[in-house]
């Protein structure tokens, strides 16, 4: 892979409990646990990396437990990581490995250069504040003092992620699943990050909802250009969205590549068995 | 800012572990010395850091908390012999609250008393800045009741140091376009929260917007106390306040068309209303202030006198 | 001109004082001595120099007389009298087993180590007003109080069997129940010097001293209602825990001589002190042992005491994840909430002018759109 990467992940690990090495020798796919024996400790995730190109959106598939969402939270800063590198390209020129800042600066890259999809709304967006004042707040973490202004990004956005503007100053709690998750694309991407990361995006809503919401997904990550990390247990979503993807399966990636590959001819037992069920 | 009164606050808040115990003015002040002392190193903090809210281990006093002790112990820590003190509540010399003040602190120093800022050092207000310019022989001493401009929309005090820490105000910026959006207008009505110095956001205690652009590149220093709070903020003379408002929406006073005081016939003054009563008809205005008032009519009549 | 006359000012709050005055010293009735409340209104007495922070029974029998009996007012006089002294010494660290109990009870064994002494305590009998006279209430006392001295020459004085001195200082159950290795040993070495918090603003997070500090100065019914709350109440922390101690006794004060340099005893002070044993079930906690919460305070408060010790250790537990430590800190102290409280009565026509003009101008939007 050459430069060209918005987002690179390296070696990143994450063990809770205590943080001795001996727990990676006796966990893993080929243990069949997260749990080691050894230490009493859970390795989440270890040695996991990839990179991410502006414009394409790679997939984590892997059963719930799998690792999944805690390489996406240590990607955002919303978990402390055990080890690894993450840099992003807007920041230093890629060259300052963010898991090495201060919390406070950590924090801050999630007002421009790094977004967060969660499958819960909840966690993304203020349920008692309107739609509206939900993208607000993202805008004037960025600067933005103008309310008209501010009023027509947040219509821009809310039209983009087809939430009727009609609901616009309605408080998002009032809101069905899916328009809340269309709510928290849109503020995701109201300061349009380079990199953004969907954690199980569509997983609860209604399969038609869902559907409608994966539609739009697929639009905006080929509109805006943006480098996109899906985290999901299905492989439709990830078939739908990514280009490339990795398996993670008690904590290590087990098998990477094209995803349509990996879903023709997938290699190791465990990506078997995953295709198989959804195939089934 | 008094330079005078700074140097002197700076002066008296070295450490005294040298000194004899004789040297303690127990009684100058109420307080004894070495709380005086701490408080004024609370207050070269906050001056340093203007609008940090500098927390500070703050005194029992013979007022309630709440009725202006934070206040009251900024104007014992900061008194000196020569200073001449005023002290109004809602902009009134006699209010209940000014009166009880004012008798403790003239008291506990023996210094003289004045209504007029122009003969006044320390001016201890609840809700008002004075209508006359102030300069830098002044000293604002401001009574805070509540002096965390986020509570609003955030309760856990550890999320609220990290916010002013990081200068993370989205929040507030939420809050004020929520209301814009719900009510048309933004509705804060006192205690507006301001930028300081481009860097933290302060509640401007309860004194009206009418009084906030007075804070902005005043020529004179302004003490916020927060007895109850255990808070201590500043705003230094020639440092930019700016009221939280959008660049399209634009901060607005308290001004009702055609409002004049019944007393002096101002209408460039901050004005209450005095409401209705069967016995006197119509509801009329007054200054709140009330010793300019008072000078304003004296210079349109100076053959009256002095109305009580 | 009304307005004017309604601004209050200096002649009317002299009148007031005056008629405080006149109420409270003169009037029918006797002077209230300050021993007489020392002695028959002892809890009150006590309470106020817990709430005050300041142990002296004769300064807090004059506050509490000055107060007209209003406790938060009479802590408030007592702790500004206080913030005029300079601070002359700091005591040494006293040992809490030094204490010599009124007072002990464990209710966590039948038979614990040392003595169940009741001592004076209204406890175990019935509330029932007594409604006589002081001639019928004083035979009765004095016949109760013959049968004490009757039994002084059987046992000590104490209406008590506690006869050794070893029971004035009885072993504590922590003790033993350490010896069991049956709790957790939380002493930490973080904290050392104890937090003032007559000197700095206590502030989650805090240190255990900090809270401890808060609880030990704060209002008995706030902080028995952020207890009950806890119990009953929509944050729900707290277990029902076991008391192990409850004590109430006099405890040595020690300075430093400053010219000789030695330890030297000035006084004593009377504590409640509380231990209350808490059962551990928590997923990442040490499930076969205990934890113990703990409680100490000025004069006999067994209500303040026994909530501060079930608090603490529900504070050590929760370990910040609540709002619990921020209303131990924020909302118990009397002085805070009664003075914010009252501060209501103070004029606020600036303020509520300002709120007037916005909803006339909230009416005129709405007007126009």
């Amino acid at each position: 892979m050459n430069n060209d990467w918005a987002l690179k992940v390296a070696s990143l690990g994450k063990i809770h409990g205590i943080t001795d090495l001996r727990a990676l020798e006796d966990t893993g796919p080929d243990i069949g646990t997260a749990k080691s024996a050894l230490t009493g400790s859970i390795v989440a995730a270890w040695d996991v990396g990839f990179e991410v190109a502006p414009g394409e959106a790679l997939g984590v598939i892997g059963e719930s437990g799998s690792g999944k969402s805690t390489v996406m939270r240590c990607i955002a800063g919303d978990q402390s990581s055990t080890a690894g590198e993450v840099y992003l390209r807007s920041v230093d020129n890629g060259r300052t490995n963010v898991l090495d800042l201060d919390p406070s600066s950590r924090r801050r890259l999630r007002v421009a250069d790094l977004a967060v999809v969660y499958q819960d709304p909840a966690e993304g967006l203020r349920l008692n504040v309107t739609a509206g004042g939900n993208i607000a707040e993202a805008l004037t973490a960025a600067g933005w003092r103008h309310f008209g202004r501010i009023r027509d990004r947040a219509a821009e956005l809310l039209e983009r992620t087809e939430v009727p503007l009609s609901r616009m100053d309605d408080l998002v709690g009032t809101f069905s699943g899916g328009m809340r998750q269309r709510v928290q694309l849109a503020k995701a991407l109201a300061n349009e990050p380079p990199v953004v990361l969907l954690d199980e995006p569509t997983t609860g809503l209604d399969a038609s909802v869902a559907a409608g919401v994966l539609d739009l997904i697929r639009n905006l990550l080929e509109e805006t250009g943006v480098a996109a990390v899906v985290v999901s247990h299905d492989f439709a979503v990830i078939e739908m969205l990514t280009t490339r993807c990795v398996v993670m399966n008690h904590g290590r990636i087990v098998e990477a590549g094209l995803t349509d590959r990996l879903l023709e001819d997938p290699h190791h037992p465990y990506s078997q068995r995953l295709v198989g069920a959804a195939r089934a | 800012m008094s330079t005078p009164l700074l140097q002197q606050v700076i002066d008296r808040s070295a450490p005294i572990d040298d000194a004899s115990p004789a040297d303690l003015d127990v009684n100058f002040g109420l307080l004894d010395e070495y709380s005086k002392r701490e408080i004024r190193r609370a207050i070269l903090t906050a001056v340093a850091v203007p609008g940090y809210q500098v927390p500070f281990g703050s005194r029992e006093m013979p007022v309630a908390r709440g009725w202006g002790s934070g206040g009251l112990q900024i104007s014992l820590a900061v008194v000196g012999p020569d200073d001449v003190v005023k002290v109004i509540d809602q902009g009134d010399d006699e209010g209940v609250n000014a009166v009880n003040l004012r008798r403790l602190i003239v008291s506990s120093t023996g210094i003289p008393e004045s209504t007029t800022p122009e003969d006044s050092t320390l001016i201890q207000t609840r809700h008002r800045i004075p209508e006359d310019p102030l300069d830098e022989r002044h000293t604002l001493i401001l009574q805070v009741p509540v002096p965390e401009p986020l509570r609003g929309v955030e309760r856990d005090m550890r999320e609220l140091a990290r916010m002013h820490a990081e200068a993370d105000y989205a929040r507030m910026w939420v809050s004020l376009y929520e209301d814009k959006v719900r009510n048309g207008v933004i509705t804060r009505t006192t205690g507006y929260p301001c930028l300081v110095h481009g860097r933290y956001v302060i509640a401007t205690t309860p004194i009206p917007r009418w009084d906030v652009p007075r804070l902005h590149q005043s020529r004179f220093l302004s003490l916020f106390g927060a007895g109850r709070e255990k808070r201590i903020y500043a705003v230094p003379p020639h440092t930019d306040v700016e009221p939280l408002t959008f660049e399209d929406v634009p901060f607005e006073v308290e001004i009702t068309p055609g409002a004049q005081c019944r007393s002096c016939g101002s209408s460039e003054s901050f004005l209450v209303e005095v409401p209705a009563t069967a016995a006197e008809g119509g509801g009329h205005w007054v200054c709140s202030d009330s010793d300019w008032c008072r000078r304003n009519r004296q210079r349109q009549h100076p053959s009256n006198g002095v109305e009580p | 001109m009304g307005y004017a006359a309604a601004r209050g000012g200096l002649k009317a709050i002299e009148a007031a004082e005056r008629l405080v005055a006149r109420e409270r010293v003169l009037g029918d009735s006797p002077w209230l001595e300050s021993k007489q409340m020392i002695e028959k209104l002892r809890l009150a007495v006590d309470r106020v120099m817990g709430e005050g922070g300041l142990w002296d029974e004769h300064l807090a029998a004059s506050a509490l007389r000055q107060a007209e009996g209003d406790p938060i007012e009479a802590a408030h006089l007592l702790r500004s009298y206080r913030s005029t002294l300079p601070r002359l010494a700091y005591t040494t660290p006293v040992d809490v087993d030094d204490l010599v109990v009124l007072r002990r009870i464990v209710p966590a064994f039948r038979n614990p180590p040392g003595p169940q002494l009741l001592g004076r305590t209204t406890d175990y009998t019935g509330r029932l007003l007594d409604t006589n006279d002081e001639t019928t209430q004083r035979t009765t006392a004095e016949k109760m109080a013959a049968f004490l001295e009757e039994s002084a020459t059987t046992t000590n004085g104490f209406g008590d069997d506690s006869e050794r001195e070893g029971d004035r200082r009885p072993r504590r159950l922590l003790d033993l129940l350490r010896d069991l290795d049956a709790v957790v040993d939380r002493r930490r070495v973080d904290d050392p010097e104890p937090f003032d918090i007559t000197r700095h603003a206590a502030r989650p997070p805090a240190s255990r001293s900090a809270r401890l500090a808060t609880m030990a100065r704060a209002e008995t019914g706030a902080l028995v209602n952020v207890w009950y709350r806890n119990i009953l109440g929509p944050d729900g922390y707290l277990h029902e825990i076991t008391l192990g101690e409850v004590r109430h006794g006099r405890l040595p004060v020690t300075v430093v001589h400053p010219l000789t340099g030695h330890e030297i005893s000035i006084g004593e002070v009377r504590v409640t002190e509380v231990e209350a044993i808490e059962d551990l079930n928590g997923i990442d906690e040490d499930r076969g042992r205990f934890d113990v919460g703990y409680g100490l305070c000025f004069g006999h408060n067994e209500k303040k005491a026994i909530a501060m010790a079930n608090l603490d250790i529900a504070c050590e537990r929760d370990r910040g994840r609540s709002f619990l430590e921020q209303s131990i800190l924020l909302t118990t102290d009397g002085l805070d909430a009664s003075g914010f409280l009252e501060h209501l009565k103070l004029p606020h026509y600036v303020t509520f002018r300002s709120m007037m003009e916005r909803k006339a101008a909230i009416r005129q939007h709405q007007d126009h759109s």
